[in-house]
């Protein structure tokens, strides 16, 4: 009796590190779960398989030999395809590996360990699969009826996190995102040229804006209709985001056929070779609307901090917006610097 | 015409039959495997079983499946028609499939808590049947 009172003791602070985990990231509760399970099963590995992503966290002892985490990928991956009725394939899967010491030295594993037992849970939440839950030990037969109700209870207050996470994330997607382009979304590019004009003022590094206007769009919506302007918006966006390939970078949808794109650290001279590589590769591709192939062209404008000493966030974007301004007087498909006239 | 009456209840006796053994069965397997591992878990992995099996066996999609537990009350509708047989082929690949991912998930952990309990009681049904 003592012993289940200790027990129910342990599972409770295992469901209070998960809820608790709740404000972090799912990196951070599976660490504080599998912290606390060692109190609870001797284990080699204690994996989390997300659906979103997918992502297959492992929590595992520091000298569980690779072989053993691949059995251990492989097997979680096999157990969820079954529950989900559709292979996933493993190259698909983001591997994220803690490895902690769980076990004295004198234990450490065997490097020719194998994979000997295990439990697997589905995280199912209102009939829906979210992922699966498993420990895995290179014991045979280490996990008994005993250790499924507990692992049981830990799978659903997992399952509870992870939906709440699943659902705060698409929230946190909803209010970020434009829904028709998958770019950034106004608000975000606003909220994000705050912290990015403050870094670049405090210590005077590079800030470039480059706006961007898709040429003669009107005529699109007016030939294609609405449907076929969407089209093009999605797809001169996706030619957009695929131009940056650093995270720091922001690429938004500023309104209407007009983007904007946020460049930390890079100078004039590089935002000027981007703007021109995004332009080329604007005209340069076909873009199909129904049974026609249109080509169409972008203009493109630059501001620079701290070459063209714009006093505030505001400024900047302003400058970006009047060499934007420039490019479609001058011609269209061009790209302006602003304060030279031309590019 | 008499005779053929006697066979129709004598089926219908059989069907029912068959259909309670399995219906107790089902619940029992219900009530072993949710204390393990809780009614979300399980009615997920009976739904799942039943979408399998049933694509084969079409009766069982009338099983109702939620947190609360599995009632067999609308198959019992659609089963008094059929052959005993029908119904037991079906709930034994049910419980065939319902094994077969307990075992994925668990290894033996869960099925050796069940075996002892629902192996009689199918071997009974398996009686029943040859018997007739």
């Amino acid at each position: 009796m003592r012993l289940i009172f200790k027990n129910l003791n342990i599972l409770r602070s295992i469901i209070n590190a998960i809820s608790t985990g709740m404000a972090s990231e799912v990196k951070g509760i599976v660490e504080s779960a599998g912290s606390s399970l060692l109190n609870l099963f001797d284990f080699s590995v204690f994996g989390v398989l997300w659906k979103e992503g997918p992502v297959l966290h492992l929590f595992q002892e520091e000298s569980c030999p690779p072989s053993l985490t691949q059995e251990v990928v492989k097997n979680m991956i096999r157990v969820f395809s079954t529950l989900e009725e559709k292979p996933i394939e493993i190259e698909r899967v983001t591997l994220q590996v803690e490895k902690r010491r769980l076990r004295p030295n004198q234990m450490m594993m065997d490097p020719q360990a194998t994979l000997k037992s295990y439990l697997t849970l589905p995280l199912a939440v209102e009939g829906e699969i979210i992922g699966c839950i498993s420990i895995n030990s290179d014991q045979p037969n280490a996990f008994d009826a005993q250790d499924l109700q507990f692992f049981s209870v830990i799978g659903y207050q997992m399952a509870a996190t992870l939906k709440h996470f699943q659902r705060f994330s698409s929230v946190k997607k909803e209010a970020i995102y434009d829904t028709l382009t998958s770019l950034f979304n106004r608000r975000y590019f606003e909220e994000k040229l705050v912290v990015d004009a403050q870094k670049a003022f405090h210590s005077s590094s590079n800030l470039s804006i480059i706006m961007v206007d898709i040429d003669h769009f009107k005529k699109v919506n007016d030939t294609f209709g609405h449907a076929g302007g969407d089209k093009v918006l999605h797809e001169i966006a996706s030619l957009l985001k695929n131009s940056v390939r650093r995270q720091d970078d922001t690429v938004a949808r500023y309104g209407g056929e007009e983007f904007v794109l946020v460049l930390p650290g890079v100078p004039l001279e590089a935002t000027s070779t981007i703007a021109e590589r995004i332009r080329q590769s604007v005209a340069n591709t076909a873009i199909d609307i129904g049974q026609s192939q249109i080509h169409l062209t972008i203009s493109l404008g630059i501001s620079n901090f701290p070459i063209h000493r714009a006093k505030s966030k505001e400024e900047l974007v302003k400058m970006a917006d009047l060499a934007l301004y420039e490019a479609k007087r001058g011609g269209r498909n061009r790209v302006c610097i602003f304060g030279s006239g031309q590019g | 015409m008499a005779q053929a009456v006697k066979e129709s209840k004598e089926e219908k006796f059989s069907s029912d039959r068959v259909l309670d053994l399995y219906a107790n069965l089902t619940m029992e397997i219900w009530e072993i495997v949710s204390a393990l591992i809780g009614e979300a878990i399980l009615s997920f992995l009976f739904a799942l079983a039943i979408r399998k099996i049933g694509e084969k066996y079409p009766f069982l999609n009338s099983l109702k499946v939620s947190e609360e537990g599995i009632s067999s009350d609308e198959v019992r509708k659609d089963c008094r028609k059929m052959a005993p047989l029908e119904i037991h082929r079906g709930f034994q690949s049910l419980i065939n499939q319902l094994s077969h991912l307990f075992s994925a998930l668990t290894e033996g952990v869960i099925n050796k808590e069940l075996f002892p309990k629902v192996l009689p009681k199918v071997r009974e049904a398996d009686r029943m049947i040859s018997q007739k």
